[in-house]
């Protein structure tokens, strides 16, 4: 007995010991590191989309075509990211070559993202110059105080966004006292033909500034943008933790004279400039249950009164009236003009609500998050629900499948969307 | 008289044995993690039917509460960096291009470690020594959150008597409830003095089968500067390697 104790001690113990060994293997080789960086993304991204054909945005878009009921769309997409360190120097680039195929034929185009040289000449002080993204605020799914970023879309929030052209500085100090860090960033815009030229008013060189503060546990940070291609900017942010599970957050923004243009149902024009207060409050919460709740509301000043938006789908569909009539697009035309850049941004409205629940790793399926999230125009009360899954658990994979709805009176902000419906699966490959 | 006597003693000893408590945890902490220091890891998570998934991370920590991370692999996490300064803990995600607030119960790898485990600070930062009892070879001490703000109510530590770092560390609820248990081993010698175990083993009673493994590697002290450890040097991490 106590022969065959000692045989099989002798034959599991170094089998035990092997297990163990190529359980924690950590070779040193994979955190060498290069003076150079390559990486990325490829993604596939078919899409359906259910046309809502009574819809104002419908008519603006399809208006001389006949489309049946549901359209396809394949994207494809190739993010690139290169990096060159050497001493004190990093130049970054990032483009993201982008691919459709849909009702309109296909579609290709690469724009740099970022592109900009880095100077780190100490740990207290960063210089950068080229084009780069600040994305400046608290909001998760919206930012009123990112005075120099192009509005990310809050659908897909974590989506990579073109960055401007900009010269920057970062300087810090940290402190042993209640205001644990400041910090200083100063930016100049330069708008200029083919530089930052959908920035704002051309020939202009624009500052801007951010300065942040960790005061006590409190993120804080105070932002301005001065007049030059827009009118003059304000905002401030926060964020803190208030138990180990829950963070709120805030933005507010006030932008001077602000410009907006509006129209009647019968196509008349009209411009109003006020003083605009945009703000947000949000919070993120996370349950014993591995649920994250995100919630915020966002009040948009610069946005279309309920009566302001209802007259604009009035107009769009008397134009449309008119096209099918007359076979004159004109007045389809004057809408087109007006909708650009204005009544088509994300959340053209006063008042929303965002709210995103998921679980990580339900039914003991790890890496998988299924996820829901609505978007509530508060002053129409019509709103989108986008229920996902996300499947991360083969190595540098992403597996997403969405689905979008939408909800409300049938004049009323989201009903009037383009599509009734959208589903969609994504994969993503990282390298 | 006897007894006034015995109660003074009694007053005078209570609080000497309380920091003597605080002492040890002190030390625990730092034969566990130098003052300032960087390294490598790799974090393992190891599902039930053997499938992993592995993360490696750099990371360097400065005083008792200020600890940085910046995910090196897999390709889908390269650039993502954690800063925590105490209570406060940030995300940066090069996609999303900003820090954003994290709370320490959340879990960016998933697998059982969350993030207080991947950022940990020093014991006695977050915990309270309530006793200590000894077993053999083994103290055991009792911690206790300080505030609600951390990740476990309560700590049971043992810890080797001789090397006085930790050998098991059970994480508990307010209520006593198991959350998970960590195993320190393969004790190993980092080089400059650093000397302490090199895997940390998790399992939970909350996700049985599973398994989340942290191995250690490089172990170096190293001073930083303060300023290296804010939301707004987060994108500059790497430079630190």
């Amino acid at each position: 007995m106590i022969k065959w104790i000692c045989i099989l001690y002798f034959v599991l113990y170094p089998l035990s010991l092997t297990f163990a060994g190529e359980e924690y293997t950590f070779d040193i080789s994979e955190i060498e590191k290069k003076p150079y960086h390559f990486g990325g993304y490829a993604e596939f991204k078919p899409i359906l989309l259910g046309l809502n054909k009574d819809a104002a945005f419908y008519k603006l878009k399809f208006y001389n075509r006949n489309e049946a009921g549901t359209i396809k769309e394949y994207d494809a997409a190739l993010q690139l990211d290169a990096s060159l360190e050497k001493d004190i120097a990093k130049i970054f680039i990032r483009t993201n070559t982008g691919y459709k195929n849909s009702y309109l034929g296909e579609t290709q185009e690469t724009v740099i993202y970022e592109g900009f040289l880095s100077l780190k000449p100490s740990s207290s002080v960063t210089i950068n110059a080229g084009k780069k993204t600040l994305l400046w605020g608290k909001g998760y799914a919206w930012n009123p105080a990112a005075f120099v970023d192009r509005p990310k879309n809050p659908d897909d929030p974590e989506l990579n966004i073109e960055g401007y052209i900009i010269a920057a500085a970062d300087y810090i100090k940290s402190f042993d006292s209640p205001l644990k860090t400041f910090s200083f960033t100063p930016v100049i815009i330069p708008v200029y033909k083919h530089v930052n030229d959908n920035f704002g008013e051309p020939d202009k060189l624009n500052f801007a500034g951010k300065v942040y503060l960790l005061l006590y546990d409190t993120d804080i940070d105070f932002i301005s943008l001065s007049d030059g291609s827009k009118t003059t900017r304000y905002g401030m942010d926060f964020s803190m933790n208030i138990t180990a599970n829950l963070e709120i957050h805030g933005e507010f923004a006030f932008i001077n004279d602000y410009k907006k243009q509006f129209i009647d149902d019968k196509g008349n024009i009209f411009e109003n400039r006020y003083n605009a207060k945009s703000y947000l409050i949000g919070t993120r919460y996370l349950t014993e249950h591995n649920d994250t709740f995100i919630f915020e509301y966002y009040r948009n000043g610069t946005g279309f009164t309920k009566n302001e938006m209802q007259n604009y789908f009035s107009f769009i569909n008397n134009a449309y009236d008119s096209y099918l009539s007359s076979g004159g697009d004109t007045f389809i035309k004057r809408g087109l003009n007006i909708t650009k850049g204005n009544y088509d941004r994300i959340n053209p409205m006063r008042d929303y609500i965002y709210m995103r629940i998921s679980r990580k790793d339900p039914f003991d399926i790890l890496y998988f998050t299924p996820a829901v999230t609505a978007m509530s125009n508060i002053n129409d009360g019509s709103f989108t629900l986008s229920p996902e899954l996300l499947y991360t658990g083969i190595t540098n994979l992403d597996l997403r499948f969405k689905t979008a709805f939408i909800s409300g009176e049938r004049v009323s902000e989201y009903r009037q969307k383009q599509n009734n419906y959208r589903i969609e699966f994504r994969v993503r490959y990282y390298f | 008289m006897k007894t006034i006597i015995i109660i003074i003693a009694f007053m005078l000893t209570a609080p000497m044995y309380a920091i003597d408590n605080t002492q040890l945890l002190k030390e625990i902490d730092r034969n566990l993690q130098p003052e300032s220091y960087e390294s490598y890891r790799k974090l393992i998570n190891i599902e039930p039917d053997g499938s992993k998934k592995e993360y490696t991370l750099f990371f360097v920590k400065k005083g008792v509460d200020k600890v940085m991370a910046l995910f090196l692999s897999p390709a889908s996490e390269n650039g993502r960096s954690m800063l925590r300064l105490g209570d406060n803990m940030w995300l940066y995600i090069p996609n999303v291009g900003k820090p954003i607030r994290l709370t320490s119960l959340q879990s960016v790898t998933g697998g059982l470690f969350n993030n207080a485990d991947i950022m940990l600070l020093d014991y006695t930062v977050e915990y309270n020594v309530e006793k200590v009892e000894e077993k053999g070879n083994e103290y055991l001490l009792y911690l206790k959150a300080k505030t609600k703000t951390v990740a476990y109510d309560k700590v049971k530590l043992w810890a080797d008597k001789n090397k006085k770092f930790p050998t098991k560390i059970e994480c508990l609820t307010e209520t006593d409830m198991l959350i998970k248990t960590l195993y320190f081993k393969d004790v190993k010698d980092f080089g400059g003095g650093v000397v302490r175990p090199s895997v940390i083993e998790t399992i939970s009673p909350l996700y049985k089968g599973y398994k989340s493994v942290m191995v250690f590697a490089k172990i170096k002290e190293k001073d930083f500067k303060d300023e290296v450890f804010t939301l707004t040097f987060m994108p500059n991490i790497e430079s630190l390697r």
